[in-house]
């Protein structure tokens, strides 16, 4: 479903991603670890298409098609979903509003019939219930004043509605105790699906104990160095990111 | 209020006298810095302006409103007007042999549609006595120039909800003063909506002048090119424990203008005044501008001010945040503008009314896209 060839990416006139290689299939769920600064942020903006990230070598096929020509609105309709490390508030443009708007702007690029108010409302309700979105978040201003893991949540409430076919989660632990990391890890494993891909992005080991990858691939200085099984997950625990570094030198 | 005593018509050659002197404002003018009515006007000069009258229809009259027309002679003396102090105001008090005047007692709950047409000046009084409640919509059409004046005058324990609707109209050069005074607990809101004529000007001059009275101003402009809208406001805390909150918001694209100049002073012991200014613009092109100018007069002790003023673009991040979720960037950028927009809009109270403000700035802001 993706395949990540040679790829480097400049921010600035500064090389970030230096040659990274990476294919995940349906189905599957890759997982990227790497230290602070290893480039893993850049590659969940790079998917999605963010401004500024130019890709200076390589190619990223999604489905067959460059992923890069496509403009960010145009991957998410074709079903590129990133759930980001920080959400975006935006007053004034309450989340129900925004979930309606953007559920429907995907259907019509598809050339799919929209849902009215009324459908897109049981459909958000019936999937907020399992993942403690109350009915008050979705009438406030989108993330707005929402705690840490309100905005996780309401990331993975809007890839349960929007089913994508490749789900990029970036840093989705991040800032989430125990309790609020399970609610999600469960939303996630819910949407595990032989049609869907998923790229699981984190610093930690934590997060894969509960969404238990096939792949890890550790991201380092813009490069992966090291690919494994899930049981990397644990040897990385053990020995820390210096010395699985010193020993791909 | 002015006294009774004083005749309209030499009220009316004072005025006139006035705006010989003063002549039609340029932007040497501190006030008309950023709106250069002689450029607009052109060939239209003060002789050529002298006896022209705009238009001024009413929807309906609702039961609790008393009309008059003020081409007529013997004005009752409600509805004697109240002398313009600059150039513009008593350009219309001098020269307007038109007008209207309307005095509202009790509370009237059927609002009062007052249509603005035609090349002109125009005066308009509008009286709500004690206790008396009303709501006010005024659409101004478009004209090739028009220079409207009104007396606004709230008793005691009164409210007047305004809000004024004018249309994109890029030939004309429309000015609006409003000469407001506020009695004890009485309430004023008002909210404009602008879409930018060649030259727009609104002019608020607020007098609190009886305790627990309010101001609430509010507005919206959204500019596309060639467009120039300009809100200047002068709230005058008179006496103590009174407030007033204003709010106006910018969406400027191509090769417009928006300005906000807005001051207020707060009189030698009005102690307890509130005021809050917020003036916050988008600018969405290079040849965009927004100027916003607040300011504040203080010469009492124990008073709240704020006042606070930015200007900027739509937020990059939130931009891409939105396209990430499938929603087009013309789609993204124009909910970023209807958001930046709400709060403003959300001042009008009556919800039919918001209602029409909102499809009116939604249909400007597709304009601009």
């Amino acid at each position: 479903m993706l395949e990540i060839k040679n790829l480097h990416v400049a921010i600035g006139g500064k090389e970030i991603l230096k040659g990274l290689t990476l294919s995940v299939g349906a189905g599957e769920v890759h997982a990227i670890m790497g230290p602070n600064g290893s480039g893993k942020s850049t590659l969940s903006y790079v998917l999605a298409g963010r401004a500024g990230y130019e890709i200076t070598q390589g190619s990223i096929v999604y489905n067959g098609e460059d992923l890069a020509a496509l403009a960010p609105e145009e991957r998410a309709a074709k079903g590129v979903f990133l759930a980001m490390q920080y959400p975006v508030e935006i007053p004034g443009v309450t989340t129900m509003t925004f979930l309606k708007t953007a559920l429907n702007a995907q259907r019509r690029a598809r050339g799919e019939a929209e849902i009215d108010a009324i459908g897109v409302l049981k459909s958000v309700r019936k999937k907020a219930a399992a993942l403690n979105v109350s009915e008050e978040m979705l009438k406030r201003a989108l993330n707005v004043g929402f705690s840490g893991g309100e905005k996780k949540r309401l990331e993975i409430l809007q890839m349960a509605l929007f089913e994508p076919k490749l789900a990029i989660l970036d840093e989705t632990d991040s800032g989430l105790d125990i309790d609020a990391l399970r609610l999600v890890a469960e939303g996630v494993n819910a949407l595990r699906d032989p049609k869907r891909a998923m790229l699981v992005i984190t610093h930690y080991q934590r997060l894969l104990e509960y969404i238990v990858p096939d792949r890890i691939h550790v991201l380092f200085a813009g490069r992966i160095i090291k690919e494994g099984g899930k049981e990397l997950a644990l040897e990385l625990e053990a020995k820390g990111y210096e010395q699985i570094i010193k020993d791909a030198a | 209020m002015s006294s009774a005593a004083a005749l309209p018509e030499v009220r009316r050659e004072q005025a006139a006298a006035l705006f010989r002197a003063r002549g039609i404002p340029t932007r040497r003018v501190e006030a008309w810095k950023y709106s250069d009515l002689k450029t607009a006007l052109g060939e239209t000069g003060p002789d050529q302006m002298n006896e022209v009258s705009a238009a001024w229809s009413l929807a309906a009259l609702p039961p609790g409103v008393e009309s008059f027309d003020l081409s007529q002679g013997h004005i009752p003396d409600w509805a004697l007007p109240h002398t313009g102090n600059n150039a513009m105001g008593a350009a219309s008090l001098a020269f307007a042999r038109s007008g209207v005047a309307l005095r509202v007692s009790g509370a009237v709950t059927e609002p009062l549609r007052l249509n603005l047409a035609q090349s002109g000046h125009l005066r308009a009084v509008l009286v709500l006595e004690d206790g008396a409640s009303a709501t006010l919509i005024e659409n101004a059409e478009a004209a090739a120039w028009r220079n409207a004046g009104f007396d606004i005058v709230l008793g005691e324990n009164a409210r007047l909800d305004h809000v004024r609707l004018s249309p994109r109209a890029p030939d004309a050069v429309l000015v609006e003063e409003f000469f407001v005074l506020v009695g004890s607990n009485a309430q004023y809101h008002a909210h404009f909506t602008d879409f930018g004529a060649r030259l727009s000007r609104t002019e608020l001059q607020i007098a609190l002048q009886g305790e627990g009275a309010l101001a609430e101003l509010s507005g919206v402009s959204v500019l596309g090119d060639g467009a120039h809208a300009d809100v200047t406001t002068h709230v005058t805390h008179a006496v103590p424990n009174t407030q007033s909150t204003q709010l106006f918001k910018y969406v400027a694209n191509g090769k417009s203008r928006g300005v906000y100049q807005g001051k207020v002073t707060v009189a030698h012991g009005a102690d307890g005044s509130d005021s809050r200014q917020t003036a916050k613009g988008l600018v969405l092109g290079e040849r965009a501008e927004i100027d916003l100018k607040p300011e504040l007069e203080i010469l009492a002790d124990d008073v709240k001010c704020a006042h606070g003023a930015a200007v900027g673009d739509l937020d990059a991040e939130s931009l891409f945040y939105l396209r990430t979720r499938g929603i087009p960037e013309s789609q993204a950028r124009a909910m970023l503008m209807r958001a930046f927009l709400g709060d403003a809009i959300d001042k009008v109270e009556a919800e039919d009314v918001r209602a029409t403000v909102r499809q009116a700035v939604e249909k400007a802001l597709e304009g601009l896209a």
